[in-house]
């Protein structure tokens, strides 16, 4: 709740318990969650070993915490820019709801709880992965990163990538090649997800003075760079397969998805979007790819949740 | 075009309102807190094997995998100390029957 007047010149209002849901950014919570149990859940069945239902939630719960906090650590610091954007204007902070202050040190408070649940119901390892996640995006992303280069998000895109480790390092109390190549995933998913929205919203953008990519680069480059990401998240969607990960239907979904993605972006780079000439219709081919990039990522870890949680996983070794 | 609605601060017993639900809220995540530690090592202390040299939060090992390894490598070089230990006695005892 707050009273004062921001830095901004908003009118002071008292909060509601929605202002503090959302300090959290809870849709990218939800994602990271799902994320991370996915991981939890394919550690289980890939290595056969076990961990207490009630321990296994309180990680999960602790990666929750985490992610609400490197959000609520990021609003803090970005409250400046997120004045100026409309998309974001409407945020707590900048919306006079929550004073900075409140946010920073919710934001440290919960990222040092999220920390200590992981250790003391996991082990010292996937305690320590959620901490370095944490100042990854809290830190290095919203404080170093995301105004000094366009290639913020490719880098930043790793703090988002840890969840699917913590959750398997959870189970496990180590992280194998099978973890790391769900990192790599996530990391080479973020950045055509991220730039097909930024060339939607690179003016707004380019007002804050956020380099991102349409706005240093151009709508061309960034069409380009997400063909290119796309091709090689195609290929390392494909991974699982070879290691053993993924089985017959990961394999179905990732060959499905993967076809699917590509038409996106190859329509995407031959369109205008982004572009000064740019029309309703490319915004919406640009939000086309953006909201199928978010299918993709839960349909590739829900299939690898529900062979590896429903004893579906057929592996194509086999054959 | 209409002049802008005057917004105007909250008054005090709203504010004392909206600050007993915070306090409220808090006190809630306070108890959860605890009853989730409280629950969590319960369920720790009851999986450690204190007699196999276990501890509850941290085994040495940033790598379970490593511990589990290092472990299994320690049961096997006893058992061939206890095999050799064997095989002395045996030896030992088929020279006294001599």
């Amino acid at each position: 709740m707050s009273v004062e007047m921001t830095a901004h010149g908003t009118s002071p209002r008292l909060a509601t318990a929605k202002d503090y849901v959302n300090l959290l950014k809870p849709r990218i919570m939800f994602l990271v969650v799902f994320t991370a149990l996915a991981g939890l859940v394919a550690a289980i069945g890939v290595t056969g070993q076990g961990i207490n239902p009630v321990l296994a939630t309180v990680s999960v719960l602790a990666v929750a915490l985490g992610s609400g906090a490197a959000g609520a650590l990021n609003m803090w610091y970005d409250a400046d820019i997120d004045a100026i954007m409309t998309r974001t204007a409407s945020r707590p902070i900048p919306s006079g709801a929550v004073p900075r202050d409140e946010a920073l040190t919710m934001g440290l408070i919960m990222s040092a709880v999220a920390v200590l649940l992981m250790w003391i119901a996991s082990n010292v390892l996937a305690a320590g992965l959620l901490a370095l996640s944490i100042a990854y995006y809290g830190w290095f992303y919203t404080i170093i990163l995301k105004r000094r280069t366009s290639q913020n998000i490719v880098i930043g895109g790793a703090a988002g990538a840890f969840p699917p480790v913590i959750g398997w390092a959870a189970v496990t109390g180590n992280a194998p090649l099978d973890a790391w190549i769900l990192f790599a995933i996530i990391f080479v998913w973020t950045p055509p997800h991220f730039w097909a929205l930024s060339l939607v919203a690179h003016k707004e953008y380019a007002k804050a003075g956020v380099p991102m990519l349409p706005v240093t680069k151009g709508a061309e480059a960034t069409r380009l760079q997400i063909l290119l990401y796309t091709i090689l998240l195609a290929v390392i969607g494909l991974l699982p397969l070879a290691t053993g990960l993924g089985g017959m239907i990961y394999g179905v979904a990732a060959f499905g998805l993967s076809a699917g993605f590509l038409f996106y972006a190859v329509k995407l780079w031959r369109s205008e979007a982004g572009g000064p000439d740019a029309g309703a219709d490319e915004r919406k081919l640009a939000m086309s790819v953006f909201g199928f990039s978010i299918l993709y990522l839960f349909v590739i870890f829900g299939v690898l949740m529900i062979e590896h949680g429903f004893g579906l996983h057929f592996p194509l070794r086999g054959f | 075009m209409a002049d802008p609605v005057p917004v105007s601060a909250p008054d005090e017993t709203t504010l004392r309102q909206a600050q007993k639900r915070r306090n409220a809220w808090l006190a809630l995540a306070l108890v959860a807190f605890v009853i989730i530690v409280g629950v969590t090592t319960a369920i720790r202390i009851q999986e450690t094997d204190f007699s196999g040299g276990d501890r509850i939060y941290f085994s040495g090992y940033l790598d379970e995998a490593a511990k589990d390894e290092a472990n299994r490598e320690a049961e096997a070089r006893a058992d061939a100390l206890a095999a050799e230990q064997a095989a002395e006695d045996a030896g030992a005892q088929e020279s006294g029957d001599e």
